[in-house]
This record gives C-alpha cells, structure tokens and sequence, in this order.
C-alpha cells in the first residue's frame, strides 16, 4: 500500500516536471535568460528521470506479480491438481479470471475424459476376459484346433493342435500356417476353404496324421467364418478364416476293428466245432460210418464238438458279461488254498492221464482274500488246465501260494515244464483268441481262457497277472490278490 | 466253377480209369477224419496234412491230382500253400478246393493266381463236398 501511495506520488511528481518542462519549452519564444534555462533544464531533466524510476519501478512490481502469478500455476501443473486462483492483486483480477475460468473448464474436461478413460478400462477388462475365456475354452477341447485369418496366419491354436502337429504354441501365435505347421495336405486343405470363399461352407474328412509312434486317424471338421463386426457393417463380408477341429477317431477306428475281430474270431470259433458236428451227423445219416465201433467214434466226436461249442459260448458270455459290467460279483473273504484243492482234484484226473506229476506248496488255509468264490475257481482251474495241456507225458506242474507280508498280498504260481510260449507270443496270449502258432497243435482252445482268467484276477478283483516263459522249459503264471483285512 | 447242389448229383464211386489221389489239408483232426473217410469210401485214395508245410512237403512227393485245404492252418495258410504249389511246375496244375470257416471269400485276383477252383465254407456237407470232388475232376479228365 506504502509502495503503492510513493508511486503514485513520483507520477504525480513526474507529470508535474513534465508539464513545467513543456510550459519553459513553449515560452522559449521569449529569449531566455540563463537561470530561467538552467531552471527549465532541471526541471525536464528531474521530470524525465522521476517518470522514467517510476515506470521502472511499476514494471518490476508488475513483473514481480506475473512470477508469482506463474510460479503459483507452476505448482500446480507440477501438483497435477487444478484449483481456482486466489489472488486479490487487482492489476491481476482480470488475468485470475481468465485462468480461473481455463482452469475450470480443464477440470470439467478432464472429469469428463477420466469417467470415459474408466468406462474404456472396464470395457477392455470384459473384452479381454471374455477372450481368455473363449481362448481358455478352445484350450480346453481335447480336439486339436486352429484358426486361420484370411491371410493363412494362425490366429489361435490350443495344445492340443500342438501336440498333435509338434509346434511351440508360444512361438506360433500370427505366424503363416505354413511355416507352423509341416502337413501339407492339411495346409492345403485350410488354403482350399479360405480360397473357395463361401461363408458358410462346412467340409468334414477323414484325415492321417503321421508320427514317429504311427499315424493316427483323425475326423477333419474345416469351417469357414466372418467377421461379425465386419459383415455388420457392409453387406459384402469377407472371409476371416478357417476354423479346422480335429477329433482323434484311432481309439473309435481301433475299438471298431476289435468289435470286427472279435465277431470274426467268435463266428470262426463258433463255426469249427459246429463243422465237426454236422459233417459227422451226415456221414452217419449217409451210412459212412460201416462199424459199430466207427459210429461209437462218430457219436463221441458229435459228443465233445456240442461240448466244447458250449464251452466257447459261456466263455464268450462270461468275458462279455465281465467286460460290459453285467456281471453279479459276490466278494466274500475266501481261502484261496481251499479253492486251488479244489480245482487240483478236478484237474488231477487229466493230469494222471498224462503221467503229469502235481505239487502243491499252499499256504495254511487261514490267509484269506475277499473274492467271487466260483469266478476265482474258474481262473485257477483254466491255468491249471492250460498247465496239463501244454506239459507233455511225465511232466510235472506246482501250485505254490506264498505270503508277502510287507505288501500284505498273496501270491499264487502254477508253474509247469512243459512247451513254454515264444517270445514273440508272450505280451499277446491274455488277448481274446490269442493262441500261439508254435503250440496250436499241442492242444485245442479256444484263446479265451487267459482272457477270461485276466479278466477275473484283474478287472474283478483289482489283481495282477503275470506270465513268465521259456520255450523248452515250461511256463509259470503268476497272479497276486490282496489278503483279507 | 459252380457247384451244384448234393441232389442234384449223384455220385458214387471214382469215374473209370485211375484211381486219383487227393490231398487233404487241416489242422483240425476231427475235419480231417470225416473228410478223408468220405473220399476213401468213395474210392480215392486221400493223402493227409495237418499244417501247410507239411501239405506243401507231401504235395512236391505225391503229386496228388487235387488239394483240398482249409484256409486257416499254422505254419502256411491254405491260399499262401496253393501259391507256392502254383510256383512248382511239377504242382501248377494241381486244382484246390479251399474250406473256410472265415465266412468271408477271397478275393477274385487270390483265387485266380492260386489255383483255387472252388471255396466251401464251414460247416460243409460232405456229400457235396464229394459232388464237387467228382467235378472237378471230371473237368480235368474232360
């Protein structure tokens, strides 16, 4: 206020020097004596001087003014929060409200753009969640698939398609599909889709790919697609891609030639026997058979024929009974040395026939196993059973059942020195219908009593069986089932 | 060749001349049996094999003016022991008449280049088994 009253005061001064100073010019036309010069000199001079401290002087408060003014604006760019000024310096006032209003306007603007920023953030939030989920369902298909754009680059791909075409699914994200992946024809047939350009075409084939463990079959589902925000937007969309599924049909192809193999087997099996029986009934009708003891013969063959076709039957129904689950299983805690007696006096007689020496090494029948009695019977009669067969005269056979008490299983070997099985044969003979060549003429079976009998020790009573062999030196089969709680 | 049915022939007995050896393959004993029964009964004379090899072995010796083989036999199938008869040209000429118990028949270019003239399925009649014996060879001899 103090500075503001002098400065007023010096202009004041100051015009008053200056209006003196034009007066003293103006009477110049008058000679002038030399005080009343040096006097008007003086004065022009002071005046000069005094007007020009006083602009000096408001020019620096004023300059003084503004560096606040923009250190104030300064602190509050660099605070990053507006605020209204509030200075009461009138030289600024006009000036304040200018910027008051600049700053006001910023803030609405920039509230304006922080609600649109946060809305564009949530958007984004949902859009890309909404992709992780579309990508994490494709992941999860256990088809392999991969989509093209219209430019063959794979788009996206899950691990199943990188498993099934060995590639680095990290690596291959926008790569040309040619370069991902090196089945041509599948990549030709992707190309073929994208380029036939029709929108909604659909093309499912059969398609082999070929690896290092065998080729495999696949069903090949190829789509085509557009884009959805594209074709919205004009009438004639383009193509974005090709979408190709492929669902491994091996197992399904494998399974299908089995079930063909097995009613193959089965009606050859079937038919082997009933071949026998009908072609003797005829020769006895015809009245081939001229003796009493050739039509005895003939009777015994019809006799043993039906026999064994009703063997092979409730085989094949036993093991399709287990297989499918259809099967009543009736576990109780069973003396599976009780069991293997029983079997051995069944089989004894066939064994006698043959000169065939049987030992047994049980043990006390106290240790006991949860199982079906008559399903566990079965097995240990038709390994006993294979066990004669395939000894020749004067062998010999041991059943032996031995504790493991640190694994609390029991472990029955019926082992004999009989023909044994080839190498070759081995991993096969619990197949269904499985014979060894090398022992075909040993004995006649029907390949399904290993079956049946892994079906029992595993699949019903959660067992393992195992087979060792030496051709020349016998075979032992082992089987190993839990003890009784 | 067709194969007329048991009825319609009457057979009995071998056609004058010769008497014409036949050689019966199969590893099932009891087919086997009644097979060879019902051509000696009918007066040829039946040479028998249970597996290929042996069939093939005996076939070389013998010479036997047919073969009758069953398809599935260990150690050499019926079609891959017509085949190595048909390398022979001591054998090439032999006809065959194949019994499967498959259900299923060959294929046209097997049969052809093995010399199989006719397939019988199991179970067969014996008595048109015979019938068809006595055709063929009565084709031959013709």
């Amino acid at each position: 206020m103090f500075r503001r009253g002098i400065s007023i005061l010096l202009l004041i001064t100051a015009m008053l020097g200056a209006h003196l100073a034009l007066v003293v010019w103006r009477d110049t036309a008058l000679p002038l004596s030399a005080g009343r010069l040096r006097l008007a000199e003086f004065i022009t001079v002071f005046a000069s001087l005094a007007a020009g401290a006083i602009g000096l002087l408001g020019m620096l408060a004023l300059h003084r003014k503004y560096l606040t003014l923009s250190d104030t604006l300064r602190k509050i760019v660099a605070g990053g929060k507006l605020s209204p000024l509030h200075s009461p310096d009138p030289d600024l006032a006009s000036l304040t409200t200018v910027i008051n209003e600049l700053i006001v306007h910023a803030q609405t603007t920039i509230s304006t753009a922080s609600v649109h920023g946060k809305e564009l953030e949530i958007r984004m939030k949902v859009a890309m969640a909404e992709r992780q989920h579309a990508e994490s369902i494709i992941y999860s298909i256990s088809d392999a698939v991969l989509v093209t754009d219209s430019f063959d680059e794979l788009v996206l791909a899950n691990e199943s398609a990188a498993r099934t075409f060995d590639f680095d699914l990290a690596k291959s994200g926008r790569a040309p599909v040619g370069q991902v992946l090196h089945d041509q024809k599948l990549i030709g047939l992707i190309r073929e889709m994208r380029q036939s350009n029709n929108k909604n075409e659909r093309r499912i084939v059969e398609h082999t790919v070929n690896s290092p463990t065998g080729g495999r079959t696949f069903k090949l589902t190829l789509s085509s697609f557009v884009d959805r925000a594209n074709a919205a937007a004009s009438t004639t969309s383009k193509l974005a891609g090709v979408v190709a599924v492929l669902h491994d049909m091996t197992k399904e192809k494998e399974l299908g030639e089995m079930k063909n193999d097995f009613v193959s087997n089965v009606s050859h099996e079937l038919r082997t026997p009933l071949a026998s029986i009908k072609a003797y009934v005829e020769m006895l009708i015809d009245g081939e058979a001229e003796s009493e003891q050739t039509k005895l013969e003939f009777y015994e063959v019809i006799q043993n024929e039906a026999n064994r076709l009703g063997r092979l039957i409730d085989d094949i129904l036993n093991i399709s009974r287990i297989e499918s689950g259809l099967v009543k299983v009736n576990k109780q805690p069973q003396s599976l040395a009780v069991i293997i007696k029983e079997a051995v006096e069944v089989i004894l007689p066939q064994a006698k026939l043959k000169n065939i020496t049987l030992r047994e090494g049980l043990t006390p029948i106290f240790y006991q196993t949860v199982a079906d009695r008559d399903m566990l019977y079965q097995a240990v009669l038709n390994l006993l059973s294979n066990a004669v067969k395939y000894t020749p005269e004067g062998g010999s056979i041991e059943v032996q059942t031995v504790v493991d008490e640190s694994k609390q299983t029991l472990v029955t070997r019926i082992s004999d020195n009989g023909v044994g099985i080839p190498a070759k044969d081995l991993p096969f003979v619990f197949d269904k219908f499985y014979r060894a060549e090398a022992n075909n003429r040993m004995a006649k079976g029907t390949g399904l009593g290993l079956s049946l009998v892994k079906q029992i020790i595993e699949t019903v009573h959660g067992g393992k069986l195992s087979v060792e062999s030496i051709v020349g030196k016998g075979s032992s089969f082992s089987f190993e089932m839990k003890l009784a709680a | 060749m067709s194969v007329e049915t048991a009825t319609d022939v009457i057979v009995d007995g071998v056609p004058a001349g010769v008497q014409k050896t036949i050689l019966v393959a199969d590893d099932e004993t009891h087919i086997l049996h009644v097979v060879s029964l019902k051509l000696r009964n009918a007066g040829y004379h039946v040479l028998t094999a249970r597996d290929g090899l042996e069939a093939l072995d005996l076939a070389l010796a013998e010479r036997p003016d047919l073969l009758i083989t069953d398809y599935h036999m260990p150690e050499l199938s019926g079609l891959e022991l017509c085949q190595r008869l048909k390398q022979h040209p001591s054998t090439m000429g032999i006809p065959a008449i194949m019994l499967t118990a498959r259900g299923y028949d060959l294929e046209p270019a097997d049969t052809e280049s093995s010399g199989i003239c006719c397939m019988l399925s199991k179970p067969f009649s014996p008595r048109q088994l015979l019938a068809t014996v006595n055709e063929v060879l009565r084709g031959i001899a013709a």
